[in-house]
């Protein structure tokens, strides 16, 4: 297992039931990845990703609802959000392999799973 | 003015130093058998700003309630975090027991270290332990930033407004009535009924759909709390939850509007149409669909089924048309999609309705091609039994391997590439080809666009949560019943209009309406009055600039804002937050996990 802390920011309605549906299947992941919930991470702005990599978060997965968001233009918001973070990240030398914005859902179990398994990849080849 | 203080205090806590405390749950051996709970619980006892940090076996139980009732009276406890199951099993429950013991329930944090930690940690019993005291460190962080909240409260119109008046929206007013709300039904078309107007015989009753239509009909006609409007045409849809305004062109051509303090969307469904081309849709000579069937079965004579006045001795049923298509081979839609979800109700239609025909008309052979047999409900299966056993005779096709329609003038031959019998290409030859097509939403764009309602990718519109907010829309009082969430038989839009209505009933229980109190804040200190936060508001009305005192401010409207924190991103200076879910506290967060040790 990696020390590598992995931050996973997931949503209500969606992504954090979809990390239940992965506990209640009793499938395994490492024990180095914290979930937070959010009402939609639309929310945060840029330099909070950028913060959190300061205060040792070595990736961040942004696992929203994608167009099954039930908020009205919050996605292309936060997808819009997320390139700019990129391109702060480039600016500072982060990799931009460190952050992923993706879609998972309340059933999305392997997709769950595979975005933890990228995400060790990338933090550990960081 | 000192004692008034005194009393919020006491009521809030909100003027008291916070004192936490942490209680780690077993689970009986769910959590505590992967986890070490002594170990998190001593760890968080030495944590900043924690009081009291205890362990027990189940802390949902009686007794793991009353521990912390116990602690907030005894210790002065006034902000908990509980380290258990998911909170959607549980916050609720806990923050009833921080109301019941005296103290304001937001102030209240559930940390998941069960479905997201010993279940998934099983084989890391170090690691799993370490993440579950990072997690409730990170818990505390977040309670010790929670300000006391309240729900917010409206005043309600004390009425649904029950879009269409078809089989969803009838029941749904007749639920709403039967609960003692006052329903308005605004109906388009000239008449109530929607498809019921349409079908033959249903299932799993088996009466004729004008007989149900009749009864519904009677029994919302004799409904003093009902009103129907017909012929009537939807100009505009505004308001929020609890005072909703809907104007419509009556039929004889005047202005009416509803106020409700709840909406219903039982707007329905429109049958796929086939493309021209399609199975020879549109250009050969006796190729109809689905319903078109029903509809030449309750005209048919006894005796000889007759299409354009020619005898059909035989019929091939094609499943899948306009559902479950796939991208590349099917042609899309005018948006550009094609239909890629599963109807549901197609399969079973189709031989419900195939079986009505063997029953009339035995001597019709009917030949069933299909990709899957979706016979999902309950003893629906009965139905492709007893068409197996009546002697259709079925096809199976592989999805990339679409049947192949050559046309005659009187008959039409479909190849088939039948997976039922290790991949032969087999030929039939049929009088009538019957196209089991699929459903797609009514056109209800303008609607969608005016409310604001949230579209699926499938473009029905969108509930919250299949299994935790069934029936809601994003969108506070706003219900979705029947087809125009996703395609169901008359059973499944009896259940779901009814339960719209049961929630609208919940909602308008009382004059005026407890709404969660998750919105966007401003503080008014903080704010510059720059203007950069409503344009990023989806919701009209939400979130305005305003002038207070002679300095701009950006203003919420709780009634209207979704809390989705689209505004909070934007803001320069940190004056906007979703209350509960503050900037500050995911800050704080992140600082407790990302901390080494």
């Amino acid at each position: 297992m990696s020390s590598r802390k992995i931050l996973i920011i997931t949503t209500n309605h969606s992504s954090y039931p979809g990390a239940n549906a992965v506990g209640q299947a009793r499938l395994a992941y490492g024990a180095n990845t914290y979930i937070i919930r959010v009402p939609d991470p639309v929310m945060f702005p840029e330099d909070f990703y950028l913060r959190a990599f300061d205060k040792g978060i070595a990736g961040i997965i942004i696992m929203s609802s994608g167009s099954d968001c039930p908020y009205e233009g919050a996605y292309p918001r936060l997808a819009a959000r997320v390139a700019r973070v990129y391109e702060k990240m480039k600016a500072k030398g982060i990799p931009a392999a460190r952050l992923k914005l993706t879609t998972i859902c309340t059933v999305c179990r392997a997709a769950f799973l595979k975005e933890i398994s990228e995400m060790e990849k990338a933090v550990a080849a960081s | 003015m000192e004692e008034n203080i005194k009393d919020e205090a006491a009521k809030d806590n909100y003027r008291q130093a916070p004192k936490t405390a942490v209680y780690v749950c077993h689970c009986g051996g769910n959590i505590s058998d992967v986890v070490d709970v002594k170990k998190v619980a001593a760890e968080m006892a030495r944590y900043p700003g924690v009081a009291v940090a205890r362990e027990y076996a189940f802390m949902c139980s009686s007794n793991g309630q009353d521990l912390i009732i116990d602690d907030i009276k005894k210790l002065g406890v006034n902000r908990v975090v509980v380290a258990a199951c998911s909170p959607s099993l549980h916050e609720l429950t806990f923050r009833g027991v921080l109301q019941r013991a005296g103290i304001n329930p937001y102030l209240y944090e559930h940390v998941n270290i069960r479905e997201q930690v010993s279940w998934v940690h099983k084989a890391d019993h170090e690691g799993a332990t370490a993440k579950a005291v990072k997690l409730t460190q990170a818990g505390v962080e977040k309670v010790l930033r929670q300000d006391p909240l309240n729900a917010i409260r409206v005043a309600a119109e004390p009425r649904v407004a029950v879009i269409g008046g078809g089989a969803a929206g009838m029941k749904a007013a007749l639920a709403a009535a039967g609960k003692g709300l006052e329903a308005v039904i605004i109906e388009k078309a000239p008449r109530l009924g929607g498809k019921l107007l349409e079908l033959g015989k249903v299932y799993p009753s088996g009466e004729q759909a004008s007989s149900v239509l009749k009864k519904f009909e009677d029994l919302v006609a004799a409904e003093k709390l009902i009103t129907v409007h017909t012929g009537a045409e939807i100009d505009f849809v505004g308001g929020f939850v609890g005072n909703f305004k809907i104007n419509f062109k009556k039929s004889d051509g005047g202005m009416a509007q509803i106020k409700a303090g709840a909406v219903i969307m039982a707007t329905g469904f429109e049958h796929y149409k086939p493309h021209k081309g399609e199975f020879g849709f549109g250009e050969a000579a006796n190729v109809v669909t689905l319903p078109d069937l029903i509809t030449l079965l309750k005209n048919s004579p006894a005796g000889r089924l007759e299409y354009a006045g020619k005898e059909i001795k035989s019929l091939a049923l094609i499943h899948c048309v306009g559902s479950r298509q796939i991208e590349g081979v099917n042609q899309p839609q005018a948006d550009g999609k094609v239909n890629d979800y599963c109807s549901r109700v197609c399969c079973t239609s189709a031989l419900y309705t195939a079986n009505q025909v063997k029953e009339k008309y035995p001597a019709v052979q009917i030949y069933d091609i299909y990709r899957d047999i979706r016979t999902y409900g309950m003893r629906h299966e009965d139905y492709y039994e007893k068409a197996s056993k009546d002697g259709v005779i079925f096809f199976r096709h592989a999805e990339t391997d679409q049947p192949i329609v050559e046309s005659a003038r009187v008959a039409h031959t479909v190849k088939v590439k039948d997976v039922l019998t290790w991949n032969e290409e087999l030929e039939i030859k049929a009088d009538l080809l019957v196209l089991v097509t699929g459903m797609m939403p009514s056109d209800i764009k303008f609607l969608a666009s005016q409310m604001k309602l949230a579209v699926g990718a499938d473009r029905f519109l969108q509930e919250v949560h299949p299994k935790l907010r069934p029936v809601e829309a994003a969108n506070s009082g706003i219900f979705i019943a029947g087809t125009a969430q996703a395609p169901m038989d008359l059973t499944e839009t009896a259940a779901a209009a009814a339960t719209a209505a049961a929630k609208a009933a919940i909602l308008l229980a009382e004059p005026d309406i407890p709404l969660e109190p998750f919105v966007a804040v401003v503080d008014e200190a903080k704010c510059t009055g720059c203007g950069l936060c409503p344009a990023e508001c989806s919701y009209e009305g939400a979130l305005m600039m305003t002038e207070k005192n002679g300095k701009k401010l950006a203003q919420v409207n709780p009634a209207l804002c979704k809390g989705c924190g689209a505004c909070v991103a934007v803001c320069p200076v940190r004056a906007i937050d979703v209350a509960g879910w503050t900037l500050d506290q995911f800050d704080a967060m992140v600082d407790a996990i990302g901390k080494e040790g």
